[in-house]
């Protein structure tokens, strides 16, 4: 097989329309009477600083409690935040919808254990004007992604050996092991997951499905205001919400810079941590040690609510429990089977394809050339789902896709190689170079040697990347929904349509429809990954 | 009498005296339909509307061989943009080939002659359109339809909750107002641009804006600003009262309902009159609701189908757009077990068998205070009420 030949499906499908999506912006930074519109808009100021505050205190949050739950736990948090991570966030914000609202959980409990009304409360809403609940319902989705991003760097054994290392010299100096890890360990984590961190902040600061959900709005989060104006049936509209796009992507790479030359500032400061007086202080506190589990309690608590809420008829405030059941909305679900069948088609096509493409790379390409893949996956994860799912489209209607298969196929492949290329990357690369040479010793060819040796020995790591893979596709929604032209719908595209709407039991359903595709992935894969000998 | 029913007689041959002149082209449709997918672009913020809508695909298909696609949208704006931007690439076999449409996205469409035809008048089933009796068949929202679009349902903006806890309903905007005083936080709307928000809006505006004639001519930023005042005191002196002191809104139609019948809000809005009726008979709401309409009258519209002039399959929207108007799929329609939108057609011109088809009884959540029906505002009037909106109240 040639060698260029192997690196033409990951550049097809993943380079190439990201780059020409990038490019395909770029003309929509000269358009000055947009630009203006987007400044009169009476919600913009009011929207942006929505958007930011949104988007900052969730990050902040996540990575606070997340380096709380890192150091406080026992377990083996990679393994253990897997199912947590696959769950779409956008099934997460509907679940949210049915605790939070005056009819949801929480005001049925207060109303049962304190008050004892039959009206409805007016204090609490799941669109507060504040994005509360929006930023709750990040944070719950992120602490898991960044628990699992650190935990996997602890779990990396050149990273491994060198911090322990540290913590035995940290404990000879008299360092407690909660001084060991906020003053030693802590500052050599934090810059390893910069750019899980970006990741986190530009989403939340850009999400659309979400925020459509469980955001606020009068006035919305900015890219609530410009989705509404990429789909208007004005012109000018459409310009204008374009211009947003670009506004807001350049508000955050303002923010994103301000923030890196800070910490390039303070590092002498961040140093001095490590000198700074141990402190001998030991044993965690038991309420520390229990977040990672009230963490994944909320997740099943959750899921409970919409099972629950899926089979409820009506449900007159304030009872507890819904006054009949019905199987209505589940039957209401698959009597709309297409979305589901589109969903899992592409979800699998995608992550297959985005497998065979990056494993073709890493198998037959030169890691030196990583670096460049690398980039482009960190490009696609942190940049905008708007700008990304804007230059597709403006792509797809150049090239007279808009509506078709194809057109949806690239749109779900795009982010899927994504992460699964920064999933594979470290395994594969990792894998060590002396089996190849004891194969090729015994005259075992080279299809032979990946079939029977290298890839059942990575099973584990490939299962995993494409269960992550069919999770992303899952969960994708703005460049899906540019893309279908309304030809075609995805679970998670009807799921936003259907939660503006009143019909609780079908919502409830669609979004466990939601969570559990990904997660039978993920137990799939789990079952699939099973090596059949430990090394 | 003899004379009368002879009369009648001769305008109903009349009437479909179109059927015959166009026959020929019309096989000739028809035959082309045979075979073809529909992508029919419709508003699906109600269960019922798309239950009638599957029902009409299925009749289709087994008629005519037509195979319709429900294309499931939130808001007609956004057809209006995807044809908009498939026409600018040079798309020729566009997304959309039928589209429910009405007002400003209609104006929008015509304006930018993105739309196909004239096609309407010449279905055979027009002819059975109370175009006179209903004139808004022929102007949308004062716009003339000039055959670019077919209509399809009335609709006339009625209210509804449940009689045991609203036994005196507000009849007019200034009583609906006190109402949401005596009961704060119980009465809302959808935020614009939500049509049913926007209709709310209008509703206002034609309460309180005593020149009426102004409403039926295109108006433009400055006239707005000069006539809105009294608008905006009335929304100034209602929003305290309303959930959430009016500084946040649901953002549907059916939000509202839901809220309503979990006990959160009062007073539910619709264009559909008979949707209280059909909610009551699908068990969602109580038999004791009530459904009303404003004294001095509601907004009413005629609601249309419309061809873009690159649908793929124009025969084919033709032919679905000719059921839809045929007495059968109207009676249908107008069916409080399916989905309750009055007709466009005029029963005086069908034959008594299918006159048949269309019962009046009323059922419990029927309208029992009507008002007579107000004409839409021009369409220029709907962008210039979202956007003051927005500038007044869409800060929090």
């Amino acid at each position: 097989m040639s060698r260029a030949f192997t690196s033409l499906p990951l550049l097809i499908l993943f380079v190439l329309p990201l780059g020409a999506s990038v490019v395909l912006m770029a003309p929509l930074f000269f358009d000055a009477l947009a630009f203006q519109a987007l400044l009169a808009h009476p919600q913009f100021w009011g929207a942006l600083r929505l958007s930011l505050a949104t988007g900052i205190a969730s990050t902040l949050v996540s990575l606070i409690l997340a380096i709380v739950i890192i150091a406080n736990t026992r377990r083996d948090l990679v393994r253990d935040s897997g199912p947590l991570l696959a769950i779409p966030h956008l099934a997460f914000a509907i679940g949210l919808l049915f605790v939070i609202p005056p009819t949801g959980v929480v005001a049925r409990l207060f109303e049962m254990l304190v008050t004892g009304g039959d009206q409805p409360p007016q204090w609490i809403a799941a669109q507060d004007p504040y994005g509360i609940s929006l930023t709750l319902a990040l944070i719950l989705k992120e602490v898991p992604f960044l628990v699992w991003a650190m935990a996997g760097l602890l779990d990396r054994d050149d990273l491994r050996r060198v911090l322990q290392a540290h913590v035995c010299v940290a404990k000879s100096l008299g360092h407690g092991s909660r001084s060991t890890w906020f003053k030693v360990l802590l500052p050599q984590l934090l810059p390893s997951i910069i750019w899980p961190l970006v990741a986190v902040f530009t989403y939340g600061t850009t999400v659309v499905d979400m925020a459509l959900v469980t955001g606020p709005t009068q006035p919305p989060t900015l890219a609530t205001v410009i989705w509404r104006d990429l789909n208007d049936g004005e012109a000018v509209m459409n310009a204008r919400g374009a211009a947003g796009v670009v506004v807001l992507s350049f508000v955050i790479l303002c923010l994103l810079l301000v923030v890196g030359l800070l910490l390039r500032l303070g590092r002498s400061r961040i140093h001095g941590f490590y000198s700074r007086y141990p402190t001998p202080e030991n044993s965690p506190t038991a309420i520390l040690r229990q977040i990672w589990g009230l963490w994944r309690l909320s997740y099943l608590v959750i899921g409970v609510l919409l099972l629950l809420q899926s089979f409820s008829g009506q449900w007159p405030f304030p009872n507890l429990l819904a006054t009949h059941f019905t199987i209505a909305g589940w039957q209401q679900l698959f009597g709309n089977f297409a979305p589901l069948l589109t969903t899992l088609c592409h979800a699998a096509l995608a992550s297959l394809a985005a497998m065979i493409a990056c494993v073709a790379w890493l198998e037959w390409q030169r890691p030196a050339r990583d670096h460049f893949v690398l980039l482009a996956c960190g490009m696609a994860l942190c940049l905008p789902s708007l700008v990304i799912g804007l230059g597709q489209y403006r792509l797809f209607l150049l090239l007279g896709l808009t509506g078709t298969q194809l057109a949806l196929f690239l749109a779900h492949v795009l982010p899927v190689t994504a992460y699964v290329f920064i999933m594979l990357h470290g395994p594969y690369r990792a894998f060590d170079q002396r089996w190849s040479a004891t194969a090729s010793g015994l005259m075992v060819n080279r299809q032979r040697f990946l079939r029977e040796v290298k890839w059942p020995m990575l099973k584990a790591s490939l299962w995993a990347a494409a269960s992550i893979g069919f999770a992303v596709a899952v969960a994708q929604y703005v460049p899906v929904q540019l893309a279908a032209s309304g030809r075609h719908a995805t679970l998670a595209m009807e799921a936003v349509t259907l939660s503006s709407g009143g019909n609780r039991a079908l919502i409830a359903a669609s979004a466990l429809a939601l969570m559990v595709l990904p997660l039978a992935g993920f137990a799939v894969a789990a079952r699939l990954g099973r090596s059949r000998w430990s090394v | 009498m003899l004379n009368r029913r002879n009369f009648l007689l001769a305008s109903a041959a009349f009437a479909l005296a179109p059927k015959f002149a166009y026959a020929g082209d019309w096989s000739a449709i028809e035959a082309e339909a045979r075979g073809q997918t529909v992508y029919f672009n419709a508003w699906a913020g109600s269960d019922t509307i798309n239950a009638y809508i599957k029902w009409a695909s299925d009749a289709v298909a087994k008629r005519h061989g037509v195979t319709l696609e429900h294309v499931k949208i939130s808001d007609a704006g956004e057809v209006v943009k995807r044809v908009r931007d498939e026409v600018a690439a040079g798309k020729q076999d566009g997304s959309v080939d039928l589209v429910w449409i009405n007002g400003e996205n209609f104006r929008a469409m015509k304006t930018a002659k993105l739309l196909y035809g004239p096609f309407a008048e010449a279905l055979p089933n027009f002819a059975l359109v109370d175009v006179e009796g209903k004139p808004t068949t022929r102007q949308d929202f004062t716009e003339p339809t000039e055959g670019l679009e077919s209509p399809w349902g009335m609709a006339q903006f009625t209210f509804f909750g449940d009689g045991l806890k609203v036994p005196k309903p507000p009849r007019s905007m200034v009583e609906l107002m006190n109402f949401a005083k005596a009961n704060p936080g119980r009465v809302s709307y959808p935020a614009p641009p939500d049509f049913h928000g926007t209709t709310f809006l209008k509703q206002a505006l034609v309460e309180v804006i005593p020149d009426r004639l102004a409403f039926g001519k295109p108006i433009d930023a400055e006239g707005f600003k000069a006539l809105s005042k009294p608008w905006l005191s009335f929304l100034d002196a209602l929003h305290p009262g309303l959930w959430r002191e009016g500084k946040q809104f649901p953002q549907s139609q059916s939000q509202i309902t839901q809220m309503l019948g979990d006990g959160e809000l009062l007073i539910g809005l619709t264009f559909n009159p008979n949707e209280a009726a059909n909610l009551v008979a699908a068990g969602t709401l109580p038999a004791t609701t009530v459904a009303w309409q404003h004294t001095e009258g509601t907004i009413g519209n005629t609601h249309f189908v419309a061809i873009p002039v690159n649908a793929k399959a124009k025969a084919g929207a033709q032919v679905v757009a000719n059921f839809l108007l045929s007495p059968e799929a109207q009676a249908k329609k107008a069916d409080l077990k399916t989905w309750g939108d009055p007709t466009v057609l005029a029963l005086s011109k069908l034959p008594a068998s299918d006159q048949a088809l269309f019962s009046s009884a009323a059922a419990p959540g029927s309208v029992s205070l009507p008002g007579p029906a107000i004409p839409e505002p021009h369409a220029s009037w709907v962008a210039l009420i979202e956007s003051s909106w927005l500038e007044r109240y869409g800060q929090g």
